[in-house]
C-alpha cells in the first residue's frame, strides 16, 4: 500500500486502488443479516417448534389448492366455460421483447454480425426455453419497438407485426420457423446433444394447426414463398410509413441473406451429420439410403 | 454503549481492509481506447471430460453392466472421446432395418407438407361450407320474420277483440235480463240461460230472414238491371 501524504488524497487513493467489485469480494454489509432462528434446539428439543399439534399443519404436507378433503371440490362441481380447456397441453412461446433484444446486443451478449437463432439467445442467457414444459420457442414482442436500433437477422418462432416492422425498418430480417420439441431441445442445448454422439435429426414440419402460420408471408414464415415475403415487406413498410432499406447493397448482405433450410436445425450443419466436440470433427454419412432419408 | 460502537467501527474497518488487501491497478481495457465498444463474447463451459484416461468398458467382461454394452452407449462414448473410444463409425447411424422403421413412422405421423396443406384446406373448406349453409338458413328465416311478426300481432289483436266482444255481449245480455225480470240475474241460473237461448234463437231466425231477403234482393236486382240498361 502506497498512501500519498497530500491531504485528502488518502480516500481518493483507496478508491482508485480498490479492486473491482466482483463475486469474490462482494459480501453483505455487517449487521444487515440476521442469523436464522434454529427451532427445536436445546431445551425445546421434544416440542412442536411452533407448528401446532399433529396433522398436515405440523408436517407441512398440506393438500393442493382447491382440495376439500376428498369431497368433490368446488372447481369440479361448478362447470365452467372452456377458456382453459387443454391449457396443460397448449404450446407456449416465451416472450422476447425488442427492449430485451436491444439490451442483449448493447451488452455484447449477442453478436449481430452473425444470424441470431435460439442457440445465440439461449447462450447469451436472453431467454430460457424449456422444451419439456411445452415451450415451442420464443415470440418476438413489440415492447421497445421505438428504441430498437440494431440490424439483425433473427429467427424466432412467432413475431408480432409491430416487432417485424421495427426490425425491418432498421434493415434487419425476421424469419419465423417451427421446431418440433426434439429439434428445439437440440437447438437450445447443442453441446449435450453432440456429446451423445447421435446424428443430427431432421427437423419436423409443422402440424396441421401450425402450418398455416408458417406458410404465411405476413408472418415471415419459413415455408412462405420468398417473392411473397418481399411483397409483404413492402406492404408493411407502407403501412407503418418507413422506407425499406435496400439490403442487397449492405456490407452484411451475405449474413442477412442466410436462412436455414426447412429441415435444418443448425446453420451450416445438415441433418444426418455427427459432430464430435472433443476432436472438433464432423462425420457425414455416405450410405445411399441414409442420405436419401436425411435429405428428403 | 460507546465501547460497543467502537467495536463495531473497528470491525467495519477490518472488513474494509480485508477487501483492500489484494490491491492492484485494475483498468478496464475499454476505458483506455476511449470509445466503448461492446463485442459479443461467448465463454463456453469447459467440456469436463477425462480425455487422457477415458473409461472404455470391456464388452466381453461379465462385470460390465448391460447398459454399457448398448449401441446408444457406444455412440455416447464416441461423442465424448472421439476415435480413441474404438467405436465402429458405421454404428453411429441407424441400421437399414432401423431406418425402415423410422421411415415408416415418419410416413405415419409426419406427412409431407403438401398433404398437410391439402388436409388443412379441406378442413377449412368444410368449415366454410358449414358456416355458409347456416348463414343461408338464418337469412331465409330472417326474411320470413316480418310476415310472422305481423301475423302474430294480428292474431293477438283478434283474440283481444273477440274477448272484448264477448264481454260486451254478456253485459248486454245481463242488462236485458235485468230489464226483463226486474232484478240482477246470476249468469249461471237456468232462467237466464233459457233466456239467452231464446234470444239466440230469435237472432238466428232474424239472421235467416235477413239472408233470404238479401237473396231475394240480389235475384231481383239482375232482373231489374238489364231493364234499366235497355230503357
Amino acid at each position: 500500500m502506497s498512501f500519498t501524504t497530500k491531504p485528502g488524497g488518502k480516500a481518493l487513493d483507496i478508491l482508485q486502488n480498490l479492486p473491482r467489485i466482483s463475486l469474490a469480494n462482494l459480501r453483505p454489509e455487517p449487521g444487515t443479516k440476521k442469523a436464522e432462528r434454529r427451532r427445536g434446539r436445546g431445551q425445546h428439543g421434544g416440542n412442536r417448534s411452533g407448528r401446532g399439534h399433529k396433522g398436515e399443519r405440523q408436517r407441512g404436507n398440506r393438500p393442493r389448492l382447491g382440495f376439500e378433503g376428498g369431497q368433490t371440490p368446488f372447481y369440479l362441481v361448478i362447470p365452467k366455460y372452456g377458456y382453459n380447456e387443454g391449457h396443460s397441453r397448449r404450446a407456449q412461446y416465451q416472450p422476447l421483447t425488442l427492449n430485451r433484444l436491444q439490451y442483449l446486443i448493447d451488452l455484447g451478449r449477442i453478436d449481430t454480425t452473425q444470424p441470431i437463432d435460439l442457440t445465440q439467445l439461449v447462450n447469451g442467457r436472453g431467454v430460457t426455453i424449456q422444451p419439456l414444459k411445452r415451450d415451442y420457442g420464443v415470440q418476438l414482442v413489440s415492447e421497445g419497438a421505438g428504441i430498437f436500433a440494431a440490424k439483425v437477422n433473427i429467427e424466432v418462432q412467432m413475431a408480432s407485426e409491430e416487432a417485424i416492422a421495427a426490425i425491418e425498418r432498421n434493415g434487419g430480417i425476421v424469419t419465423t420457423s417451427f421446431y418440433d420439441p426434439r429439434s428445439l431441445a437440440i437447438l437450445c442445448k447443442p453441446v449435450p446433444f453432440f456429446l451423445s454422439g447421435q446424428p443430427i435429426p431432421k427437423r419436423m414440419l409443422p402440424g396441421e394447426d401450425m402450418v398455416k402460420y408458417y406458410t404465411d408471408a405476413t408472418n415471415r414464415g419459413y415455408l412462405a414463398d420468398p417473392g411473397q415475403i418481399q411483397k409483404a415487406r413492402m406492404a408493411l413498410a407502407q403501412k407503418y410509413g418507413y422506407i425499406l432499406p435496400d439490403i442487397s447493397k449492405d456490407a452484411l448482405f451475405h449474413m442477412l441473406s442466410m436462412r436455414k433450410l426447412p429441415r435444418q436445425i443448425f446453420f451450416g450443419l445438415s441433418p444426418g451429420w455427427v459432430v464430435n466436440m472433443p476432436e472438433k470433427k464432423i462425420l457425414k454419412p455416405s450410405d445411399e439410403k441414409l442420405l436419401q432419408y436425411y435429405n428428403s | 454503549m460507546a465501547t460497543h460502537m467502537m467495536c463495531k467501527s473497528t470491525a467495519m474497518f477490518c472488513w474494509a481492509i480485508r477487501g483492500l488487501s489484494p490491491i492492484k491497478s485494475y483498468i478496464p481495457a475499454s476505458a483506455q481506447c476511449g470509445l466503448l465498444m461492446q463485442i459479443a463474447h461467448y465463454n463456453p463451459k469447459p467440456l469436463k471430460l477425462n480425455l487422457k484416461d477415458p473409461y472404455i468398458p470391456d464388452k466381453d467382461s461379465e462385470k460390465t453392466p448391460e447398459w454399457q454394452k448398448t449401441a446408444k452407449y457406444d455412440r455416447k462414448l464416441f461423442g465424448r472421446y472421439g476415435f480413441s473410444s474404438g467405436t465402429d463409425l458405421a454404428k453411429l447411424w441407424p441400421s437399414h432395418a432401423q431406418l425402415e422403421d423410422m421411415i415408416a413412422e415418419e410416413r405415419e405421423w409426419n406427412p409431407p407438407l403438401e398433404v398437410t396443406l391439402k388436409n388443412v384446406e379441406a378442413k377449412e373448406k368444410e368449415a366454410n361450407a358449414k358456416r355458409l349453409a347456416r348463414e343461408k338458413l338464418v337469412a331465409a328465416n330472417m326474411a320470413k320474420m316480418p310476415k310472422m311478426v305481423a301475423d302474430w300481432r294480428k292474431e293477438k289483436r283478434e283474440a283481444k277483440q273477440k274477448l272484448k266482444d264477448e264481454k260486451a255481449r254478456r253485459e248486454r245480455l245481463l242488462a236485458e235480463a235485468r230489464e226483463r225480470f226486474g232484478y240482477a240475474m246470476d249468469p249461471r241460473s237456468p232462467k237466464f240461460l233459457e233466456m239467452v237461448s231464446e234470444i239466440e234463437k230469435e237472432e238466428k231466425k232474424k239472421r235467416k230472414l235477413m239472408k233470404r231477403r238479401l237473396k231475394e234482393d240480389q235475384s231481383q236486382a239482375p232482373l231489374a238491371a238489364p231493364s234499366t240498361g235497355s230503357s
